[in-house]
């Protein structure tokens, strides 16, 4: 080459340098968001319909907000195993980086990352484990958009007094959140001034429900109020109960959303019929949102209908689009994410959901349902509503 | 010892240079920038629970279906230790060690002079009914919500427990080489020798007057006591502990990772810790929803290829690479 | 007493619902020394083969079972060929952690073939509701699938005593070389017992879709109750096998309507105490590992 070609090329060399250097510096910021859900296991498919309601939210609205890409890393915390899922999150901050997450789901696991989200100031949204008392009770930074045992159960109660049950009998899992089940149920109902006919504990595995049956046959209650776990358990306990007599002798089962997600009405089938239930979402709950958020999801994946679980990622999701554009121009400030989330009011498919300002917990609607076959489907269909029920 | 028997004992006690290699990685990899500290821990818990499980299985030949119950034993301990304000670490973990020891002990005794099939059963049987105790048991436990408040000083008052997990991996590390240490030693002692002869010929060790039935109880004690302290080490360096670690499937995978790492070698379960877990978390990380289906393949494919476990089957090759009678 | 009537019956029939599901395993083992823990996958098939084939097919409830059992047995007739006989001398340990792997493989394969959820069952007409028998309400569906266990049991009990083949195979088993010597085509016969083991696995899981739900999970969730049954009975009898699973359907039963605190405990509690006491199983039959 000669002299002058030889510094055309460097010339040239340099200017490309210089535009891939300013190409990088006008380069979109990219906020890390950690997302540590089941996916494998007895309670996988909660993980996967996660998947899906995540892919329908970005379909509508982009992967980004406030001039920020938000990239999900995702993990597989393999169910309630809170050494795999505070290792998980360790990894997600230490090593990915991540400024804000979505989950862990089931509350040992919750419990188990609080001291370190604490400490690395990441803002979590917890989307999957209603235990009362885990939310800012144990970090102040976390915020939840599902729902707490006590906020769906005590409407149950309530609702079954004002209908005249006047003899329940409470059947729940035994473990922690059975328990707290019981007890608020109890709470409740002695409050309103009734008195219980009887309780069992059942185990969580359990494949044989006809003893229980028996035991339920021999309190001679008017109505049955059961707490069990998503999966399996509710599925059989709905069936074992239409085929005991209990069910056509009049006695009415009364449950709450884990029982009757609309991912186990039709493993139930026929016997789902007629089971009355307290939750907060319902995917035949007629709104515009939420039509829209169904057919959404409808699209995105195998899965035919969201449920609980599935709107309230949905509604994390929005939580953070909406907290990360409030900061754009700016770089990322947890702090300033817990205040923007602390008190903030929402539309959500389910229905209006306020974060309350002190706790970080969720304030919604409760409804009360029924199982009821429209268009062919087995659905929830709302009867009652409880506005802005508070978690406690 | 006599001098002949100096000289038999004296080849096996002296450190190989793949032993040396070993370790000097593992402290090597903390200062690899980027390294996965909090996994590279948890390799090596599931590493020692599984050495410890070896101690019996591999050098004794008592298969145990329930060794999570000792892990979760000692893993308790140390949280309730911690949670009623004993905080110091190496004496809890010590403390944690003698409690799952003693139970150890005590299950030998129960379990002494069953094999096969029952011996499983009994000791899957005695894991389930303490899991299911401590699930149930929310007031003492908490349940499967977890012992809260457990609350770790720092190691020997210098180091505390961070986020990152440096404290957690030297404190394991150290611990894990230890308790190698005694193990080698006692593997190698005469009391080794006596567990392996039981192992292979009882009735012959009985004839030569061995005490075949206490050194199997104790024995046990002692995995259970190596059990224990991994449990506690887990309690320690998370400052949780939740009824998992008393879970079936927890024995499943420590059996699993022995012996795809190989029986009766003490390295063993920290070769199979490795591969499993890593090979897992990897796995886990491309595929969640599937990796089950890669991990049953890997096993299929380990126990095709490697049908002694890992090191085992190395072991072989090169010896009769070196051409060497096997 | 009615009520104790009943209970004992829904134990029976509990009991039953193992056992259809265990006696391949407890076969294979006490026969072959194979410790085949995939045989709750094979279950797990036949019941997937029965809530597909059904509404996909349009087949009565009745016509798929024997179904499940002719193509799990061809299934398990080409595991064998490709996959167990190369193990057959292993040890037990190897043969666990061949047999977890194909385990967990279908658990993933059946999540990837028929998703994760729940399968919904239409439980025909002719076993939903209860009808009245020796002054009891007995459900429908309990009394079909006792009913099919006892002619299950039966049809073992007599072809392994009673006819050649069953002879064959126990020639086979107390002595491989000179059952081949004496002109026995070994390999054959464990193939075949092989596969009507795990074909009576898939006949276990068509009938247990009345009691039980189907998803990829089910292997997880029943392999412990069928190895404390396999346990208990003493591996190789089909006698011993039926009383295990009817001792612990019926403890599992009445233990929950008495004892509702001891929860799931009392089986574990019942094992251990039996095996400490009874380590060859019930029967306590000679030379079964």
């Amino acid at each position: 080459m000669t002299l002058t070609t030889h510094l055309a090329w460097r010339k040239a060399l340099c200017a490309a340098v210089l535009c891939a250097c300013s190409a990088a510096a006008t380069a979109q910021e990219t906020i890390k968001v950690g997302f540590l859900m089941t996916y494998s296991g007895p309670s996988g498919l909660s993980g996967q319909m996660a998947d899906q309601a995540v892919k329908a939210f970005q379909k509508r609205y982009g992967t980004s907000a406030g001039g920020k890409t938000i990239e999900l890393i995702r993990r597989d915390g393999t169910g309630p195993n809170p050494d795999i899922a505070r290792r998980l999150a360790q990894e997600m901050i230490v090593r990915e980086k991540v400024q804000l997450m979505i989950g862990p789901d089931f509350t040992p696991n919750v419990l188990a990352v609080a001291p370190l989200v604490t400490e690395a100031k990441v803002p979590t949204v917890i989307a999957g484990a209603s235990t009362h008392g885990i939310i800012g009770e144990k970090s102040p930074y976390y915020v939840r958009t599902f729902f707490s045992l006590p906020q769906v159960v005590k409407p149950m109660a309530q609702w079954a007094y004002r209908n005249g049950v006047r003899k329940p009998f409470v059947i729940v899992a035994d473990y922690g959140p059975g328990h707290d089940a019981l007890n608020a149920y109890t709470a409740a109902w002695t409050e309103a001034g009734g008195k219980l006919a009887g309780s069992l504990r059942v185990p969580l595995r359990n494949t044989e429900f006809t003893s229980y049956m028996q035991r339920i046959k021999d309190a001679g209650p008017d109505a049955v109020f059961v707490f069990l776990p998503f999966g399996e358990l509710g599925i059989q306990f709905m069936r074992a109960y239409a085929d005991s007599g209990l069910k056509s002798a009049g006695v009415r089962l009364l449950t709450t959303s884990d029982v009757t997600d609309e991912s186990q009405l039709d493993a139930a089938g026929d016997a789902s019929l007629g089971v009355v239930s307290s939750g907060v979402y319902a995917s035949s709950h007629q709104s515009p949102l939420n039509r829209q958020f169904v057919a959404d999801f409808a699209q995105a994946g195998k899965a035919p209908r969201p449920g609980v679980g599935t709107v309230a990622v949905w509604d994390a999701l929005r939580l953070i689009y909406d907290g990360v554009a409030a900061q754009q121009g700016r770089a990322f400030d947890p702090d300033a994410f817990m205040a923007f989330a602390r008190g903030r009011r929402y539309d959500s498919p389910r229905g209006a959901l306020s974060i309350n300002a002190a706790t970080g917990d969720i304030n919604q609607s409760v409804y009360i349902r029924r199982v009821e076959r429209r268009d062919g489907v087995l659905q929830n269909i709302e009867i009652e509503e409880l506005r802005d029920a508070s978690a406690k | 010892m006599t001098p002949h028997e100096h000289s038999y004992f004296q080849p096996s006690t002296r450190w190989n240079r793949w032993e040396i290699a070993f370790w000097l990685a593992w402290a090597a990899a903390y200062f690899i920038p980027g390294t996965n500290l909090p996994l590279l821990t948890h390799i090596l818990v599931w590493g020692l629970f599984a050495m410890s499980l070896d101690l019996i299985l591999g050098y004794r030949g008592i298969a145990s279906l329930g060794h999570a119950a000792f892990f979760g034993i000692g893993a308790y301990a140390a949280g309730f230790l911690a949670k009623f304000g004993w905080t110091e670490p190496l004496s809890g973990l010590l403390l944690a060690g003698i409690t799952a020891g003693l139970t150890g002990l005590l299950t030998g005794r129960i379990v002494r002079g069953l094999h096969g099939v029952a011996l499983l059963m009994v000791t899957l049987g005695l894991n389930m009914m303490l899991y299911d105790a401590a699930q149930r048991a929310t007031d003492i436990t908490g349940g499967d919500d977890g012992l809260q408040g457990v609350a770790l000083a720092p190691v020997l008052g210098l180091f505390r427990f961070d986020m990152y997990g440096h404290t957690a991996y030297w404190y394991v590390l150290t611990v894990a080489f230890v308790l190698l240490v005694l193990a080698r030693a006692l593997v190698r002692s005469p009391f080794g020798l006596a567990l392996r002869g039981a192992r292979e010929n009882p009735l012959r060790m009985l004839t030569l007057g061995a005490p075949i039935e206490r050194d199997a109880i104790l024995a046990f004690g002692l995995s259970a006591a190596g059990a224990g302290i991994a449990g506690a080490l887990l309690t320690q360096t998370t400052q949780f502990v939740a009824p998992e670690v008393l879970a079936f499937q927890r024995s499943a995978d420590v059996l699993t990772m022995l012996v795809i790492g190989g029986l009766g070698r003490l390295y063993g379960g920290f070769i199979g810790a490795l591969v499993f877990v890593l090979l897992h978390d990897t796995v886990a990380a491309l595929d969640p929803i599937y990796w089950y289906f890669w991990i049953g393949l890997l096993l299929v494919f380990i126990v095709t290829f490697f049908r002694q476990g890992i090191l085992n089957t190395l072991d072989k090759l090169l010896a009769s690479r070196r051409g060497e009678a096997v | 007493m009615a009520v104790i009537a009943t209970m004992l019956f829904n134990g029976l029939a509990y009991g039953v619902l193992l056992f259809s599901m265990a006696v391949g395993l407890a076969l294979t083992m006490g026969m072959m020394r194979f410790v085949n823990l995939a045989q709750v996958s094979l279950a797990m098939t036949g019941g997937y083969l029965v809530v597909v084939a059904m509404p996909h097919f349009g087949l009565p409830y009745l016509a798929t079972l024997p179904l499940c059992f002719v193509l799990v047995a061809l299934l398990t007739m080409l595991l064998e060929r490709w996959v167990f006989r190369h193990f057959y001398g292993a040890d037990d340990l190897t043969q666990v952690l061949l047999t977890i792997g194909l385990l967990f493989m279908s658990v993933a394969g059946a999540a990837y073939l028929f998703g994760p959820s729940f399968r919904p069952m239409q439980v025909p007409d002719w076993l939903s509701g209860q009808v009245p028998l020796l002054g009891l309400m007995l459900d429908r569906s309990r009394l079909f699938l006792v009913g099919a266990g006892a002619t299950l049991a039966l049809a073992l009990f007599l072809g392994l005593e009673r006819t050649r083949f069953g002879a064959m195979v126990r020639a086979c088993v107390d002595n491989p070389r000179a059952a081949g010597a004496c002109g026995l085509n070994t390999s054959m016969v464990f193939a075949l017992t092989f596969a009507v083991g795990g074909g009576l696995a898939g006949l276990g899981g068509g009938l247990a879709v009345t009691q039980l739900v189907i998803d990829p999970n089910f292997p997880l969730r029943y392999l412990v109750y069928v190895l404390i049954v396999v346990s208990l009975g003493g591996t190789g009898t089909v006698i011993g096998t039926l009383l295990a699973s009817v001792l612990i359907g019926i403890v599992d039963v009445a233990g929950k309507y008495y004892m509702p605190q001891a929860g799931s405990s009392l089986l574990y509690l019942i094992t251990v105490v039996i095996m400490l006491w009874r380590p060859n199983g019930l029967l306590q039959r000679k030379g079964m590992p």
